[in-house]
């Protein structure tokens, strides 16, 4: 097995220069998984019990060591529901891969707040293994200069009825990365799977950059599938609109952002974490009028 | 009060406007009339300051301050309002949550305090009423899904909030059925003030059945070619405006 990290002719890894982000590094010799498995060292085990509700919280920040790589591998049994949260707001290299496989009526939630780090690569692998499984993925990411964020995830589904809600937006100012990279895949006997994925990504400024990879491939007949993705700037007549009824230019582009962003943030999140994630936001968009 | 004098604006390579001159006293109402292509939509983002429209000579002044000078939301502040011919959608902001925002801006940049969410809760719902928009529409994403009609009440509803010094109103018959159009009307009737001017710029005659002009103006090929009382908008939905453009 090869020990170099992947550089950007590795087609995973194209917008995300792993080898350049780490000079000299390599990859652990005679482990195995994925890129971020190998680094981490070995995964961690969570579980959600038949019908249990779970939450898990996790957060990448500036503290710990300059590489921060974590692996997980989940299970939702049946009827139950995990929910996973990422907050993720700084630091040097930060590489995350969950696994789960999500069991008959089953729901795995999660959403990722990211702003980024020198290089920040959240990455999730979902396999829909039981009828009438429910995916939600959602993101929202918020990178300035000198920061990258790539969220990158596979959703298989492996059986019928499944469902997968996917919405990622995104917001970069100048020298700032955001990357979406997100795959569907249907397998022919996965029936009546519903899934939709969006990404949506503004440029804020010039030299502000979102690379987006949507993939959808279905081998079902009897499914709905609809994708969107959209890179591109904020509405200069919808902000000429707003100050023509006295709105100061940041104040009108931090009311446009904030609202395009929001829409991202499930509802469905615990009062205290919406209300930092909100905070967050209203912070970074704030630090840049 | 308002004075325009010699007022040029090219947009791109074509000259637009070309010498346009035109004053608005305190409460007075004057219309715009003109043909397609005079420069009236011109006027209203150059008095705006929509990037793109600015002045290349003349000067535009709005009680004695340089309006020229200032950015779009100065202009704001300082009384300027322009119901827009088409209003913008403003995706993910309630309507409520923005007209606060326009308010205390202008407010603020005024100098005077914000006001209070339960006061002015009281003031945009009674307004509404007043222009028939139904409380659970200023819920909604500012004019996102709203019909041209209702677009143009909620334009009104702004006006009515914000107050302005002086209030433009561009085309907004346009896409108005006949009760909506007496609905705006009552509301441009209720804002008339002596401490207020108001322009009305117009294709059609019909508005002006509503809202009776002081003086009409007529826009020809960037200049006001001829002003008159309000019987001239009348003679101009008779006759039209050929013989003024044989003469251009």
């Amino acid at each position: 097995m090869s020990t170099a990290l992947p550089n950007r002719r590795v087609e995973a890894w194209k917008y995300s220069d792993l080898a350049a982000a780490l000079p000299g590094r390599t990859l652990p010799a005679d482990t195995h998984g994925s890129v971020i498995e190998r680094l981490a060292g070995g995964s961690a085990v969570v579980e959600a019990a038949p019908g249990a509700v779970e939450t898990v919280l996790e957060r990448f920040g500036e503290e710990g060591a300059s590489l921060d790589a974590r692996a997980t591998t989940a299970i939702v049994h049946e009827g139950a529901t995990l929910d996973r949260i990422v907050i993720q707001t700084g630091g040097d290299v930060r590489l995350s891969h969950w696994r789960v496989e999500v069991r008959a009526g089953g729901r795995f939630r999660q959403f990722i707040y990211a702003e980024g780090a020198r290089l920040a690569r959240l990455e999730t692998d979902v396999v829909v293994a039981g009828a009438g499984a429910a995916v939600e993925l959602r993101g929202a990411y918020l990178v300035a200069e000198g920061r990258h964020a790539d969220l990158t995830s596979v959703v298989h589904h492996r059986e019928a009825g499944g469902a997968t809600h996917q919405l990622v937006k995104g917001v970069a100012r100048a020298g700032g990365r955001g990357v979406f990279q997100g795959k569907i895949l249907v397998a022919a006997h996965a029936q009546k799977t519903d899934a939709r994925q969006n990404h949506h990504a503004l440029l804020l400024e010039d030299g502000a950059e979102a690379f987006a990879k949507p993939e959808l491939e279905i081998h079902a007949d009897d499914v709905a599938c609809a994708h969107g993705n959209t890179v591109g700037g904020l509405d200069d007549m919808a902000l000429f609109y707003m100050r023509s009824r006295g709105l100061p230019d940041g104040e009108a582009r931090a009311l446009l952002v904030a609202a395009f962003l929001s829409e991202a943030v499930p509802e469905s999140l615990a009062a205290d974490v919406r209300d930092e994630i909100l905070g967050r936001m209203h912070a970074w968009l704030e630090a840049g009028q | 009060m308002l004075e325009i004098e010699n007022l040029h604006v090219t947009v791109g390579e074509a000259p637009i406007l070309k010498g346009l001159s035109l004053a608005v006293p305190d409460g007075e109402v004057h219309a715009l009339m003109g043909p397609n292509g005079a420069g009236k939509s011109t006027l209203s983002y150059a008095l705006t300051g929509r990037e793109g429209y600015e002045a290349a000579q003349g000067s535009v002044r709005l009680d004695g301050a340089d309006l020229l000078a200032m950015a779009p939301e100065a202009r704001a502040a300082h009384g300027l309002f322009l119901s827009f011919q088409y209003p913008l959608e403003i995706p993910g902001v309630p309507t409520m949550t923005f007209l606060k925002a326009a308010l205390n801006a202008q407010r603020k940049a005024r100098g005077e305090p914000e006001v209070a969410a339960g006061p002015f809760l009281q003031l945009v719902r009674a307004k509404a009423e007043q222009l028939r928009i139904a409380p659970d529409m200023l819920k909604r994403p500012l004019n996102v899904g709203f019909s041209g009609g209702e677009k143009k009440r909620m334009e009104i509803l702004q006006m009515l909030v914000l107050e302005p010094r002086l209030a433009i109103l561009d085309e907004t018959d346009s896409g108005l059925d006949i009760d909506a159009l007496r609905i705006v009307a009552d509301g441009v009737n209720a804002l008339r003030s002596p401490s207020r001017a108001m322009l009305v710029i117009t294709h059609y005659q019909r508005l002006l059945d509503y809202i009776r002009p002081d003086r009409v103006h007529v826009l020809v090929d960037g200049r006001i070619v001829e002003s008159g009382g309000a019987d001239l908008a009348l003679r101009l939905e008779g006759e039209g405006y050929d013989r003024y453009l044989r003469v251009a």
